[in-house]
């Protein structure tokens, strides 16, 4: 008798939510004070009498906002905890489904492997070709483009990550020793990335005269470390969860009331 | 100790029956990641994505979805 789902699945939420919190933490901590950077060179263009609206830049609002600062940082935490959640949901179901095909020893190597294979494929992939912007950067006009870029960009990450593993197979049911496998596998994927990379256009925008390139790096470093902050403790805290899965003992179970 | 890793060695089977509604279950996951991320008035009504939009804002920045 295997592992019942509803087992993994409440492990799969539980991490979830711990992932979300590390989440909202490092928002907190790390990319709230550069959006902070980023609102003041908003504020900015709105003081220089509205140029920005003819310079066909982003200036949030208006003259009343809807949410207010405070709110959006809440509410910014609250969708970090949310996303945390989904992703541990589609993770568990994930994990049960290819929990016999998974490498590493054990459920925690498991989870710390599927966890950089979503990384990489779902968050690292659409980060090189569609990188995150902070807030005064990015053209309203353009973000259905981007949007439909980085869905691309996404899908064939989960793409590759579905792909190597069957050519992995195919290799080992043709009988090739791992250690050629292991090469082709890796060759395989290091082509199929620098293809989509190569391949797939990028963002059409530029970014703004007024946005200094240190604001955009740290911008982007610091959604990064937000999104690996979120799959390292998934990965982490299901891992551990899954490790503590105490076995059925046949023994016991004879004993009746 | 012999018996711990014998135990392991032939642990019945490490697959795990995934029941149909998981499937569901990871779809709706999925969708509630788009709502989250994504919904600009494609389901609701433009003053409910617009407060919607405003309020995941700083999330959806840090998690690198195209934001206007």
């Amino acid at each position: 008798m295997g592992l019942s789902f509803g087992s993994v699945l409440r492990r799969g939420v539980l991490a979830g939510v711990s992932a979300g919190l590390a989440a909202a933490v490092v928002i907190w901590l790390v990319v709230e004070p550069v959006i902070r950077r980023a609102l003041a060179v908003e504020d900015l263009r709105s003081v220089h009498g509205g140029q920005s609206a003819s310079a066909g830049l982003p200036a949030h609002g208006g003259e009343e906002p809807l949410v207010s600062r405070s709110a959006q940082v809440v509410g910014g935490a609250v969708t970090a905890v949310l996303v945390g959640v989904a992703v541990g949901v589609i993770f568990a179901v994930v994990f049960a489904r290819m929990r016999e095909r998974l490498a590493g020893r054990g459920d925690f190597g498991r989870s710390m492997v599927l966890a950089t294979i979503g990384f990489s494929a779902v968050s690292l992939l659409p980060a090189l070709k569609i990188p995150s912007n902070p807030p005064a950067v990015g053209d309203p006009e353009t973000v259905g483009r981007r949007t439909m870029l980085y869905a691309v960009v996404l899908l064939l990450g989960v793409a590759i990550a579905l792909l190597v593993p069957v050519l992995d197979r195919r290799l080992a049911a043709r009988g090739t020793v791992p250690s050629t496998r292991w090469a082709v596998d890796v060759v395989a994927t290091v082509a199929l990335v620098v293809l989509v990379l190569v391949l797939v256009p990028g963002s059409p925008d530029t970014v703004p005269a007024d946005v200094p390139a240190a604001l955009l790096w740290d911008f982007r470093l610091a959604s990064l470390a937000q999104l690996a902050t979120m799959w390292l403790t998934l990965g982490l805290v299901f891992g551990l969860l899954m490790e503590r899965v105490v076995p059925p003992k046949r023994a016991l179970e004879p004993v009746a009331a | 100790m012999t018996t711990a890793a014998s135990a392991s060695a032939v642990s019945p089977s490490t697959s795990v029956r995934v029941p149909v509604w998981a499937w569901a279950l990871l779809a709706f996951a999925v969708f509630a990641l788009y709502f989250v991320s994504q919904e600009n008035g494609a389901l609701l009504s433009a003053p409910a994505a617009q407060m919607l939009h405003e309020l995941t804002h700083d999330a959806r920045h840090a998690l690198g979805v195209p934001c206007h």
